[in-house]
């Protein structure tokens, strides 16, 4: 670095900002966004990710963690939230509710057998629920995948 | 107290039909009094305005599905420091089909949604209910959950509710033996002619 000048991809430069400013939207279903919320409290402190200022409009916000149980009346709900976001997007999907009914997916006559049958889902965290170093495990994938990601070359460069 | 209390609900309201009901020999629990289900709104007036025992407030409705009837159980109190006394009123419904009862939203406000909530799981119908909808499941949903004939849906919103390819083997044999199940009873229920 000589003379104040900084050289680096325009995707990679993207993509750094992207992944160190992702924020969630304030957005919790059961039990599973106790765990969210402590995440995101002082002992853990999602905000040295970049990541904890909870969006409290979906239009806002780029990462919908889905923390908890998504019952079938829920699931409209999160259907319509996930389409309000704006692109790029990314859905957390913690817990084994979201992941795939968790403790109901046997008699749960009206929980979702997982958030994947509505959204779709880049990073799956298992637990019931799972510890806030889990769910940070979890944002870190999603980072790393964000970090992989080529945007502009996929998007506007092919299809220009 | 209860001897006592239904012998007076039986003096002061025509056709309650009030009786005890004692917890069996040996078994843990309070004594109930059940009365006719046509009379339980006036029942209640006279137990909320009745000025020995006066029920002020009603702490809980809930039901129970027998199969042969259901059960709508009101578990009334008052919360005097001096006497405190609760009590638990049950009647039962016959009518499988199309269950009706009054409401007593016009004796305690705290009736509302716990007569909605009684609606929503075993499609009581209650007449004169300010504001009769579901509670908890959705508006559009098919049937009453806590029946014992209930059958889930297959499909909500174009959304599978047991989706065929998110069910392990040991699941689906559980799913078939609830089938099962769920055809015995309803053969059984036809047989008592229900
Ligand atoms: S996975 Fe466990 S902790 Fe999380 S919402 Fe479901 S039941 Fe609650």
């Amino acid at each position: 670095m000589q003379d104040g000048i900084v050289l680096a991809k325009a995707d990679e430069l993207l993509n750094w900002g992207r992944k160190n400013s992702l924020w969630p939207m304030t957005f919790g279903l059961a039990c599973c966004a106790i765990e969210m919320m402590a995440t995101g409290a002082s002992k853990y402190d999602l905000e040295r990710f970049g990541c904890g200022a909870f969006m409290a409009t979906p239009r806002r916000a780029d990462l919908m963690i889905v923390a908890g149980t998504v019952t079938l009346k829920m699931a409209t709900r999160v259907k319509v939230l996930y389409e309000q976001m704006a692109e790029p997007k990314y859905v957390i999907s913690m817990g084994s509710c979201a992941n795939k009914g968790g403790p109901y997916w046997q008699h749960g006559y009206h929980v979702l057998k997982g958030v994947d049958e509505v959204v779709p889902v880049d990073v799956y965290v298992p637990g019931c629920p799972p510890r806030p170093e889990a769910l940070i495990e979890g944002i870190m994938t999603l980072q790393k995948k964000m970090a992989s990601e080529r945007l502009l070359a996929d998007k506007w460069v092919k299809n220009a | 107290m209860l001897s006592e209390l239904s012998s007076l609900i039986n003096s002061k309201v025509p056709n309650a039909k009030a009786e005890v009901i004692n917890p069996e020999e040996g078994s843990l629990g309070e004594g109930s009094i059940l009365v006719a289900p046509e009379s339980i709104y006036a029942v209640c007036e006279f137990l909320k305005t009745n000025d020995k025992y006066s029920f002020n407030a009603l702490q809980v409705i809930s039901g129970v599905d027998y199969l042969e009837c259901i059960e709508v159980n009101y578990m009334l109190g008052n919360f005097d420091v001096n006497n405190p006394r609760q009590l638990i009123l049950k009647t039962k419904l016959t009518d499988r089909v199309n269950p009706r009862l009054d409401s007593v939203c016009g004796l305690w406000h705290a009736a509302n949604y716990q007569e909605r909530e009684c609606y929503d799981m075993l499609g009581v119908t209650f007449n004169n209910h300010p504001d009769h909808r579901r509670i908890l499941c959705p508006d559009d949903w098919e049937g009453f959950p806590l029946r014992k004939d209930y059958m889930t849906q297959k499909y909500y919103r174009d959304m599978e509710v047991f989706p065929d390819d998110k069910m392990n083997y040991e699941e689906r044999e559980f799913i078939v033996r609830q089938k099962q199940m769920e055809e015995d009873l309803k053969k059984r229920m036809l047989e008592r002619g229900m």
